[in-house]
């Protein structure tokens, strides 16, 4: 047998409700591989709210806490204040949010747990829509797309401004750790989840997590748009430890992003101007990313 | 036992203390503030092992609690006004999760316009989610009704949230003397908590969960029950108390000269301290009043109402708030426990101190002459009609 | 009144085939009523919608339970839902299926009735083959077998209502009209008692949900199957690496084998295995 790349404990259940090929049920079965059944998970209102199953069942193999949509980050604050007070050993606080209750509604309480440095992770699985209410848009929602709420017709060409920064955001509280996360890389997923666990303090992962109906694609390309999404530079996978910046997937030349968008339904209006605007401002934000880890490598920020 | 002079604020953290909460959450808003200052001073000295949750909101001040108390921790937070109504949300969580969360609550008004004066609009307006309500009237009680309220929140057949309410100003920033427990005394009333029904690390639990028709009337069920159960359990811990303590607080509904009385004034908070002594002076006259202090508004004591009004011609209840299209709230649910009853008396809602508006002695009297006059409408603006007389 | 109720999976557009029959027979002069159990919708679920007509007002809010018509988007649940639940002798069922109505199990005395409404809508182009769109064509097959609302009121909903391609949806609809079979009612032909029904659920002290997702099977979800040709597999364990529903399990010889209550039909699998190994087969 093929040595395994990844753990091989399961700790997401089968039987579980995510539609078929779901990005944020492949993020979630990959995260607690890695995090282990210590694990408490705090999730607030999202698809992983219905997808985890009605009571009495439970698709996690670990204790999980709902919580209302905007207050995760509170609710790891309280864990892991509960945790130590009570001398609990070898847990780990995560929180397990969407994009909309992460950069939209959860803001403030993303914003303030990171601020008190509470020991625990903040996760952010990113669908890039509130797919849980059925295709609205939020403000992780790229410029361009379709959602329910910015449809596509005379004049209109779906969301017209352009995809909150949640790392920028995130990185300006000076995290522990922080990184991006995609399922279609499963051993540079999994070995971002060990090098978190063993640091202390707040740590971000926003993860990839592609959405088959809200995206409009076929439910067996999960995976390869995934890589699509970061071979393209639509989404590079980098961490950023005690300020230093690293991108751990590089190969050469980015593909175009027209390859991506035309892999998605969501994006079937776009034409060759908005295409081009799109491949200007990913080679920018990927020219960045280079100069920052160059400069952080030499230690001259 | 040391006697201390305490303002209401301080004999919640000092109850807080003694309780030996585990994780402290809050947010400051006047007039609460001092009491998570003194609590920030207990634990920045050592005298309390807590964990000391500093947070952005109040909707995250009790989220930390409801998460921490998911846990298996004792926790405490305290608000006031706008606070409390951010907190709404979460409010229906910590019951619906059953989290035993103390939570001490200055009464103080809702903007607009701004106004930091006593005034019950902000908890009477929560009172439908699921959290024990007791109201205070002095600084002793509260800080035996915060050691009692850890008690009944924690035991195995209530598991709810509780709040204890004091009047802002007339209480949180009023000093006066105050018996505080010995740490060992409180102790031996108050055991570290047992967690039921809370997460298991390590294994598959999950608390909250969604649930289809089927079992989601099962959860509120649940949560009515151990409402319920609140009368059952209240005198046994306030017996303990009692014996350990040494002092009595007298049940969700305790009287005063009712003996014989033709008309009994209800009231809630410091209001209560003041009508006694006109019920003194009164009955110095030979005229037959008497005082019931709505010390448990949560579960609501009909029984307890239902007795003391037996022989009563007519009952007065003073509300600091009022409900937009009705009467005032503590009224409302007076009228609503009396319709059972034997003997029916006849109700006047007053209302009187709302947004901070001192109710003297004077304004009190004239509440049992209106009272006993015999003429008694069904709901009557105290203060405001009497200012309307002096200005014309 | 006649009341329909609707079993499809989610996405299948059983929801809106509900609503189109409502404004259809609103189109004939009658008084309609549908809506949809509010439940986990999520694509491939099994999903259920209602569909009251009347002449006159309807005074009836509630779950239909004892249908007069029974319609079934999709063949598959027929092995894991109870769908003909409630339904009487003199009732209709009605399931899109390449079988002839013949061969429908059915409780005795109901009426039967199919259409190959997944190759009419395949046909006008409407959904793909993992999810084809089949309301439209089942809907024209229902106005046939019940008469509930005529072709003519049906087509103009249809054109009014549909969120897409109108006119092949039409043309699929009267497909459907013409391609219906009917069949006798059955004799006594039992419902094969073969739903993967988990057993009752006990109730665990206190909030805490704590029994396994995995007594809940969601082979139903699925419309096409993975079959895996072990003879090419070289074990590279892709298959149970990117699977999203742990679907996937890796035998002591190395061998991945599917977990067939489990695999939702997602395809990735079959996408993404190096040698091309796996193959995705149609549910029968």
């Amino acid at each position: 047998m093929a040595k395994l790349t990844i753990p091989a404990q399961e700790l997401m259940y089968s039987g579980h409700a995510a539609c078929p090929g779901c990005g944020p049920a492949l993020a979630m079965r990959l995260l607690l591989k890695g995090l282990g059944p210590r694990t408490i998970l705090s999730i607030p209102a999202c698809c992983w709210t219905v997808i985890a199953t009605p009571y009495p069942t439970t698709a996690l193999g670990v204790a999980v806490l709902d919580n209302p949509i905007e207050a995760t980050g509170a609710s790891v604050s309280g864990l892991r204040a509960a945790a130590d007070a009570m001398h609990l050993k070898d847990v780990e606080v995560v929180g397990f949010a969407g994009d909309g209750g992460t950069v939209d509604i959860g803001l403030q309480s993303l914003s303030g747990m990171l601020e008190r440095r509470t020991n625990a992770i903040y996760v952010m699985y990113d669908n890039e829509a509130y797919m849980n209410t059925g295709v609205q848009r939020s403000g992780a929602t790229p410029r361009g797309a379709w959602t329910t709420t910015t449809p596509v017709g005379e004049g209109v060409r779906g969301k017209p401004e352009p995809k909150k920064d949640v790392m920028a955001i995130v990185l300006a509280h000076r995290p522990a750790y922080a990184a991006t996360l995609n399922p279609s890389f499963p051993e540079d997923f999994d070995r971002k989840v060990e090098r978190a666990r063993s640091i202390e303090g707040p740590r971000f992962f926003h993860i990839f997590a592609p959405c088959p109906p809200g995206w409009k694609f076929d439910s067996a390309e999960t995976i390869a748009l995934g890589r699509l999404a970061t071979d393209s530079g639509i989404f590079p996978l980098y961490e950023v430890v005690d300020g230093r910046l690293r991108i751990t997937r590089k190969t050469g030349e980015l593909k175009p992003v027209t390859e991506y968008l035309a892999a998605q339904g969501r994006f079937r209006h776009l034409g060759a101007e908005d295409a081009a605007r799109l491949q200007s401002e990913v080679r920018a934000e990927w020219d960045r990313l280079l100069r920052r880890e160059r400069d952080d490598l030499s230690g001259s920020h | 036992m040391t006697m201390k002079v305490l303002s209401g604020n301080y004999a919640q953290s000092y109850a807080a203390l003694l309780a030996r909460a585990q994780v402290i959450s809050a947010y400051p808003i006047t007039p609460q503030t001092s009491i998570v200052e003194k609590i920030a001073e207990f634990v920045a000295s050592g005298e309390l092992d807590a964990q000391y949750v500093k947070v952005e909101s109040e909707h995250s001040a009790l989220q930390v609690c409801v998460s921490a108390a998911a846990l298996g921790a004792r926790t405490y937070t305290a608000t006031s006004s706008q606070g409390l109504l951010l907190m709404h949300e979460l409010l229906h969580w910590a019951s619906g999760m059953r989290a035993p969360i103390v939570m001490g609550v200055v009464n103080r008004a809702v903007a607009p316009p701004w106004n930091i004066g006593a005034d019950h609009a902000d908890t009477m307006s929560q009172r439908d989610t699921g959290w024990v309500q007791f109201y205070a009237e002095s600084n002793q009680e509260v800080l035996d009704t915060v050691l009692e309220a850890y008690r009944l929140a924690e035991h195995r057949d209530v598991r709810l949230p509780v709040m204890v309410t004091e009047d802002a100003f007339y209480l949180s920033h009023t000093v006066e003397p105050v018996d505080v427990p010995d740490p060992a005394t409180v102790d031996a009333f108050l055991p570290r908590r047992e967690p039921h029904a809370v997460l298991a690390p390590g294994r598959a639990t999950r608390l909250g969960s969604f649930t289809g028709p089927d079992h989601y009337v099962d959860f509120r069920q649940d949560v009515g029950a151990a409402m319920e159960r609140v009368r059952e359990v209240l005198p046994r811990v306030e017996q303990e108390y009692l014996a350990l303590v040494g002092r009595d607080l007298g049940g969700p509904l305790p009287t005063y000269r009712t003996e014989g009385a033709d008309v009994i004034l209800v009231t809630m908070g410091t209001l209560t301290t003041t009508a006694r002594g006109v019920v003194d002076d009164l009955r110095a006259e030979g005229r037959k009043v008497g005082l019931a202090k709505l010390r448990v508004f949560r579960p609501f004591p009909d029984d307890e109402l239902r007795g003391l009004v037996r022989d009563v011609a007519r009952i007065g209840v003073v509300d600091r708030s009022f409900t937009f299209g009705r009467m005032g709230p503590a009224a409302t649910e007076v009228s609503a426990a009396l319709y059972t009853a034997a003997n029916r008396p006849e109700l006047t809602s007053f209302l009187a101190g709302i947004g901070g508006r001192d109710v003297t002695p004077h304004e009190v009297r004239r509440m049992f002459e209106t009272l006993l006059s015999g003429e008694a409408p069904a709901t009557h603006w105290e203060d405001i009609e009497e200012e309307v007389k002096a200005d014309g | 009144m006649i009341e329909i109720r609707f079993h499809g999976r989610g996405g299948q557009g059983t929801v809106v085939a509900s609503e189109l029959l409502a404004q259809a027979a609103f189109l004939d002069g009658k008084i309609p009523q549908s809506f949809p159990f509010f439940g986990v919708e999520r694509r491939g679920a099994p999903v259920t919608a209602f569909t009251r007509i009347d002449d006159r007002p309807i005074r009836l809010r509630t779950s239909i339970t004892r249908p007069d018509v029974v319609v079934v988007l999709d063949p598959g649940l027929l092995r894991t839902t109870p769908v003909t639940e409630g339904l009487a002798p003199g009732g209709l069922l009605l399931v899109n299926t390449p079988r002839r109505a013949e061969e429908l199990a059915a409780p005795p005395g109901v009426r039967r009735a199919s259409v190959d409404a997944t190759r009419i809508a395949l046909a006008h182009g409407l959904g793909t083959a993992m999810l084809p769109i089949v309301n439209t064509a089942v809907l024209g097959a229902l106005a046939r077998a019940t008469g509930v609302v005529t072709l003519e009121a049906l087509g103009r909903a249809v054109e009014q209502f549909v969120p897409a391609r109108p006119a092949e949806n039409h043309r699929a609809a009267r497909d459907g009209y013409l391609g219906v079979r009917n069949a006798d009612p059955a004799a006594a032909a039992p419902v094969p008692a073969t739903f993967a029904v988990p057993a009752p659920l006990a109730h665990p002290e206190g909030p805490v949900a704590s029994v396994s997702s995995e007594v809940i099977h969601t082979a139903a979800w699925r419309t096409f199957t993975p079959v895996i040709h072990l003879d090419r597999c070289t074990k590279c364990n892709f298959c149970w690496k990117f699977c999203p529903d742990a679907a996937v399990e890796l035998g002591a010889d190395g061998f991945p084998r599917i977990r067939l209550e489990y695999c939702k039909g997602c395809g990735i699998c079959a996408a993404e295995c190096p040698p091309k190994t796996i193959e995705m087969v149609a549910e029968a």
